[in-house]
């Protein structure tokens, strides 16, 4: 066969240096298709970035795509198929310092409060909070943390850095 | 959803045998491990050995299981999987639950 030139993309030779491992996935919001995909992106990503960081990267992606199934609109994924489940959009690359991602979807629009910062939810004894610890986690271990909405779309973009700064 | 448990002297010891609390399993879970504790005079010794990851939401389970524990009985966590203590550690509910590692006899000091 011979090679046709001009099929070949041209890349910047910056780019071409160095090749990035990345993943790319669409996937419903539902809690055991989040699993699955969390499965894949640590099959994906193992061996090539740290524990330490993959562990990171996967406490954030579940927290934010289960975020998006848990608050999904009532009735969907039902067999009879009337309420579409919202769809989210998944991208990793691994860059210099970290692992770049970005998601979107089409479900409800994010609270403000989710993306401003915040602390932890009080710790009364008697008391104890069973919930608000996920954007809490979020916030705490990405950086450049980011979000629009667009067209119906929820667009969110932020880094897992390799060292965690400040972290013991 | 399957759960060891043994009645020692001391305490029960409860072995989760789930690789990964999170959103997918956190209600039955909770359900499941609160019937079995609810029920016990001694102290709760939770084996976490086998759990290679849990989200906000099994951290959210386990503290409603510890919340429904009789009165003056405590739950010890043991031998938590780094993925598990960091959200603990975050969270700071590594304040809240005695986190041990597995045995007494085999420690493992920082």
């Amino acid at each position: 066969m011979t090679p046709i030139e001009r099929s070949e993309p041209k890349r910047s030779t910056r780019a071409s240096a160095q090749v990035q491992p990345m993943f790319h996935r669409v996937l419903s919001a539902q809690p055991e298709t989040v699993r699955d995909t969390l499965q894949d992106v640590r099959r994906r990503f193992q061996g090539e970035v740290s524990d330490d960081t993959l562990g990171r990267l996967e406490l954030v992606l579940a927290e934010v795509m289960n975020n998006v199934a848990e608050h999904a609109p009532a009735g969907a994924g039902a067999p009879d198929d009337s309420v579409r489940l919202p769809v989210i959009h998944l991208c990793i690359v691994r860059h210099t310092n970290g692992l770049a991602c970005a998601l979107t979807d089409d479900g409800v629009s994010l609270p403000d409060e989710c993306i401003l910062p915040r602390s932890l939810p009080a710790l009364v004894m008697d008391d104890l909070p069973e919930g608000g610890f996920g954007w809490f986690l979020i916030q705490d271990l990405t950086q450049a943390l980011c979000y629009y909405r667009e067209s119906q779309r929820n667009y969110l973009a932020f880094s897992i850095p390799f060292a965690q700064s400040g972290a013991a | 959803m399957q759960f060891i448990v043994e009645d020692v002297v001391t305490h029960l010891a409860v072995k989760v045998t789930e690789p990964r609390i999170d959103a997918a399993i956190a209600t039955p879970f909770k359900d499941k491990l609160r019937e079995i504790v609810v029920k016990s005079r001694k102290p709760i010794h939770l084996d976490m050995a086998s759990v290679d990851f849990m989200d906000s939401s099994g951290l959210g389970a386990m503290i409603a299981v510890r919340k429904s524990l009789p009165q003056n009985l405590g739950m010890v966590l043991c031998a938590l999987t780094p993925n598990v203590e960091r959200v603990f550690r975050l969270t700071r509910m590594d304040s809240v639950f005695d986190i041990r590692p597995l045995t007494a006899q085999k420690e493992h000091r920082e």
